[in-house]
């Protein structure tokens, strides 16, 4: 990086932080976010999946049978209300049983034995029959301690006068306050027998009830039983030989499922009613709930787990995805650093290492690369020596960036110093590059000022193709030589004029290129003029100091443009 | 930043705005503009450059291209209203002669 004239070097500014080259890297906090989140528990689709069925299930299960539950314990609620109603029908069913024996015992206690027996049957009458309320009623009187029949209506009771558990039993009656119930069986009939006494009047009536045999006794439709299943017993244990009646095949009993016990005060004993739901009692809804909530559950279940599961695999393949994009953008990165270097070093190869010392000439020179991205530019200088005391240079610049433009920048660069090293004049040098260039093929235009010189007698030929004159400097100031300009190479073939000036000692030739002095919001000229102004300021310096200062001085930090400067300095006493 | 538009006001002439800057950023567009402009069937197009504010090395090239291109469809480019900035630039590019001279080949 020497500013000295023996070894120019290329200034590299450092890489600056443009839109452009931001975008190209990952900003920092975007990556860690990435690399933050890939490593976060996600990533076992199947396990998410199976934890998602697994709790779906769950909740399928435990929804289902609390839904069943619920609604067993509305159906218990709901049978216990029933069973009341069944209770309540009963007690009045008893008492409408209850009800001939007392009124029997009244009229015989009233009668007081005037009408006899005759009442007793004639009363009893209407309630005795196979169909009707009693198979058998008998009434009995106790005559100091034996107890006579004294009438009877329907079949022969199953008691047997005489018998001492007939006396037995009668004789209970009088002890109990109501009426008494035992279960008898009367050969093929099993019967209910009743038993009221009254004290007072010493009668006693006595009657049996059919029960079926096989127990069976359907239900009525618009009765309290209509939703249920029953089974009444005779006292208060349900077991089979209890078992008054019941609505479903005795081998059935007992009642299973949810059921309802009561106990319905029977004479001296009770009626032990158990009833159980012949259909569901509360809403279908209920009933069905459970089941619906079962096959939605495990629907649910079926597509949340897959759902899951392609949910986590396409966040995992995302985070993957985003991982694998981080890495391209730090390849891009690396890639976009070595591309750069890579044309820098390029460019570098093609610029001349160090400069030839020529007699009684001060040679500085300086290439800057443009701030922008990795393009480089085409600028270039070259000074050569040549036989006869010559020496040639040439300062040029090609249109645009990147690689293209440096290989065009090199086949004007190599041509021009063939043909310089030929012999040709500067202008014949041009006309004949003019015609191997063009920007159809090139897609570049290129500016070029070529010069030869002769270092004894301070004498230089310059021609120009579109690019700007050098400045001439010395102790009275810059101005610049007169070329005429003529067309850039790549513009069509054409003439060039030729301008001849001859060096006072110590006259420095300042060639620069136009990324010097070009600026947008203004005029090319203003641009030269200060060029002018700030070289003429230095001009008592050293080559090398001058060209620093040109650079130093007019060089726009942001600028895109790349610059070459060669100054050439004729001091015939050095 | 720059603008460039194309007008065809009768079958025969075909005029293209341009404004702003016509450099390296925004050369391409101002080529396929120009492009489509030759390629109506115009005999002659117009290029307004009043509105122009800077035009740098890849600028010239394009319009250099555009030259030979239009001279290969035997249509006619003409340069019009070219601000002072662009006419300086022309002559100290030496390409004045070219886009400037009507008489030039």
């Amino acid at each position: 990086m020497g500013e000295t004239g023996t070894t120019p070097g290329i200034k590299m500014p450092e890489m600056r932080t443009t839109p452009e080259s931001e975008s190209r890297q990952v900003r920092p906090a975007e990556r860690s976010a990435v690399l933050a989140s890939s490593t976060r528990p996600s990533r076992h689709p199947v396990r998410v999946a199976a934890v998602i069925g697994i709790v779906c299930l769950i909740l399928t299960a435990a929804s289902t049978w609390a839904s069943a539950r619920v609604d067993a314990n509305a159906e218990q609620r709901l049978l216990n209300v029933q069973a009341k109603q069944v209770s309540a029908v009963l007690s009045t069913a008893i008492l409408l049983i209850q009800e001939p024996l007392t009124t029997a015992l009244s009229v015989e206690r009233v009668a007081s034995g005037a009408s006899g027996p005759t009442s007793f049957t004639r009363l009893m009458a209407a309630y005795v029959a196979p169909d009707k309320l009693f198979a058998s009623a008998s009434l009995w009187k106790r005559t100091g301690t034996a107890i006579v029949r004294v009438a009877q209506v329907g079949v022969p009771p199953d008691m047997i006068p005489g018998r001492p558990q007939t006396r037995a039993y009668l004789r209970n009656a009088f002890h109990t306050k109501g009426f008494t119930v035992r279960a008898v069986n009367a050969g093929t009939q099993d019967r209910i027998a009743y038993a009221e006494a009254d004290p007072g009047s010493g009668y006693v009536v006595y009657a049996e009830r059919t029960i079926p045999t096989n127990r069976r006794a359907a239900v009525d439709n618009n009765s309290a039983f209509s939703e249920l299943h029953y089974a009444i017993y005779l006292g208060r244990t349900i077991s089979p030989g209890a078992l008054s009646t019941t609505d479903v095949d005795p081998r059935a009993l007992p009642l299973t499922g949810t059921t309802a016990k009561v106990a319905v005060p029977f004479g001296d004993t009770v009626l032990t009613v158990v009833v159980s739901p012949s259909h569901h009692l509360g809403a279908s809804l209920g009933q069905r709930l459970p089941l619906i909530l079962l096959l939605g559950g495990l629907l649910l279940s079926l597509t949340a787990a897959p759902v899951g599961y392609q949910l986590v695999r396409r966040r995992r393949d995302a985070e993957e995805n985003a991982v694998t994009i981080t890495k391209l953008f730090e390849r891009v990165d690396v890639l976009y650093g070595e591309q750069r270097d890579l044309s820098v070093k390029l460019q570098r190869a093609l610029l001349p290492h160090s400069n030839p010392e020529i007699p009684n000439l001060e040679i500085a020179s300086e290439y800057v690369a443009g701030a922008q991205g990795v393009d480089i530019g085409g600028d270039w200088y070259s000074i050569i020596g040549l036989g006869d005391e010559q020496f040639g240079f040439v300062v040029g610049d090609v249109s645009g960036r990147g690689i293209d433009a440096v290989a065009v920048m090199a086949h004007a660069r190599f041509t021009l110093r063939a043909y310089l090293l030929d012999g040709d004049s500067p202008q014949t040098a041009l006309e004949k590059c003019s015609r191997q260039f063009d920007i159809s093929a090139d897609d570049h235009i290129t500016t070029v000022v070529v010069g030869l010189g002769n270092w004894r007698t301070g004498e230089v030929t310059l021609a120009s193709a579109g690019h700007p004159a050098p400045l001439l400097v010395t102790s009275d100031g810059a101005d610049y030589v007169h070329v005429e300009p003529g067309r850039p190479l790549g513009a069509g073939s054409g003439a060039y004029q030729p301008t001849t000036v001859n060096l006072v000692p110590g006259t420095t030739l300042f060639l620069f290129t136009d990324g010097l002095v070009e600026r947008r919001n203004e005029d090319i000229d203003t641009g030269l003029d200060r060029l002018a102004v700030t070289v003429s300021a230095a001009s008592a310096q050293p080559v090398d100091r001058l060209v620093a200062h040109a650079l130093r001085t007019l060089r726009d930090e942001d600028a895109s443009d790349d610059i070459a400067v060669l100054a050439i300095r004729w001091d015939p006493s050095r | 930043m720059a603008e460039f538009v194309s007008t065809q006001h009768d079958n025969d002439l075909c005029s293209v705005t341009a404004a702003g800057e016509v450099d390296i950023a925004t050369v391409e567009e101002f080529l396929d503009v120009v492009r489509s402009a030759l390629d109506t069937g115009a005999s002659a197009v117009e290029l307004d450059l009043s509105g122009v504010t800077f035009i740098d090395s890849s600028g010239l090239g394009a319009l250099v291209r555009l030259r030979s291109e239009a001279v290969g469809r035997d249509v006619r480019l003409e340069l019009t209203k070219v601000p002072a900035k662009v006419s300086r630039i022309l002559e100290l590019t030496g390409l004045a002669g070219v886009f400037l001279d009507p008489e030039s080949d």
